[in-house]
């Protein structure tokens, strides 16, 4: 073999393993399955779990909200995914609606939830068609007027409305 | 073309073969020279960076998932003073690393290894040094006082190795043996940890421990080692002729 060969070699492994190291550093992934995911978005190969996320709109029509972000999450743990992060808005959107008044934390963690759907696609829109609420800035807007005291919350009228 | 002349033009050609057969032998490594080459160029980059992944990792005490802690600028300092502490014990020479003589991509792949080794230093400190608290500033100006002391002292490479092996060793046991067994793993309530133990509840908020699962130290155990092996195979020259010479 002949030096160069080596030498090449050498610079390969450094540059590899410090992209590497640096990556790993930068992520911070948390176990290896973390690692192959935040792999596959780097290098643009990422996609969200089918069945999981099935699993998920079940439990979400079943009003088991709960249950069903966790699937949500399996589906897409790195929320990369439009689609996913704004069924896990909406959801915390639907558990958190009252007749009578909204639970705010919940509210509020939808509420971050939908602007991550904005960050990663301003023009979404679900083709669901049992969601009231199709955009991530109608439900941003039905979120934010819920966080809300205006002089309309004591409206007895207000007890006749309908979740979305 | 008489006879002659065919033979002596074959004359010629053999003996043209032959020289560049020889050109070609001279360009070739021997079978010790290769393993050398493998040595300075394949093992010690892999030891180094595999130092490099695992100084700054550790394990959550809560749920063992990972945690990736960069160098603080500190170990950065400390890494530069041992990498100067290498050259000048002539542990690696120099002259014989990086020389107008050889190729540049033969300097280029020799920086690359130095610049391996001086990552793999820096992750060390960070691996030694507690992360945070009081702890943190008594252990770092310990080290500054150590190597500081290393930077006018007289060294070949055997002590240069002893002394990196001593001061690895010692601050060691006080990160992983000692201030990590005055840490309390925050399983239980507050207040029935300052009942069952008062004085490691006391140790835990004075010296601000961050703690970490028991794994943290076996891993940092042979990131250490593996370090000290790398030190130990880094040869005085990169080229195996120039070592004999």
């Amino acid at each position: 073999m002949r030096p160069p060969y080596i030498h090449i070699a050498s610079l390969l492994i450094a540059a590899v393993g410090l992209t590497l190291i640096v990556f790993i550093y930068s992520t911070q992934p948390k176990n290896l399955t973390e690692i192959a995911a935040k792999s596959s978005v780097a290098i643009g190969t990422y996609t969200i779990d089918k069945k999981e996320f099935e699993n998920g709109i079940a439990a979400f029509r079943r009003d088991e909200f709960e249950t069903a972000r966790a699937a949500f999450d399996r589906s897409d743990p790195e929320k990369r995914d439009a689609a996913v992060q704004f069924y896990i808005a909406y959801s915390f959107y639907r558990q958190g609606w009252g007749r009578v008044s909204n639970d705010n934390d919940l509210f509020t963690k939808g509420l971050a939830a939908t602007e991550q759907v904005i960050k990663l696609d301003p023009n979404y829109r679900s083709t669901d068609a049992e969601l009231v609420m199709r955009t991530p800035i109608e439900l941003k807007a039905e979120l934010e007027d819920g966080l809300k005291i205006t002089v309309s919350d004591f409206n007895p009228l207000k007890l006749t409305r309908e979740r979305k | 073309m008489t006879e002659k002349e065919a033979e002596r033009s074959t004359e010629l050609a053999e003996g043209d073969s032959r020289r560049i057969e020889a050109v070609m032998l001279k360009e070739r490594m021997s079978e010790t020279e290769l393993r050398y080459a493998i040595r300075v160029y394949l093992i010690l980059p892999l030891i180094f960076l595999l130092v490099t992944l695992f100084g700054g990792m550790r394990f959550s005490a809560t749920d063992h998932s990972f945690l990736f802690l960069p160098p603080p600028l500190m170990c950065l300092i400390f890494g530069a003073v041992t990498v100067f502490l290498i050259f000048r014990a002539r542990l690696i020479e120099f002259d014989r690393w990086f020389n107008e003589a050889s190729p540049i991509l033969e300097n280029a792949a020799n920086a690359g290894v130095v610049f391996l080794l001086f990552a793999a230093s820096v992750q060390v400190y960070n691996l030694l040094l507690p992360e945070q608290g009081l702890a943190s500033w008594i252990v770092t100006a310990l080290f500054i006082w150590t190597l500081w002391n290393d930077i006018f002292a007289d060294f070949d490479q055997k002590k240069l190795l002893r002394s990196l092996a001593g001061l690895f060793a010692i601050a060691f046991v006080t990160k992983y043996l000692v201030l990590a067994n005055l840490a309390v793993k925050n399983e239980t309530s507050w207040l029935q940890r300052i009942i069952e133990n008062p004085g490691k509840e006391a140790a835990t908020w004075f010296l601000d421990l961050p703690v970490y699962s028991p794994a943290t130290g076996y891993l940092q155990f042979f990131t250490i080692l593996l370090f000290l092996f790398g030190l130990f195979l880094t040869p005085k020259a990169a080229r195996k002729g120039d070592l004999s010479s």
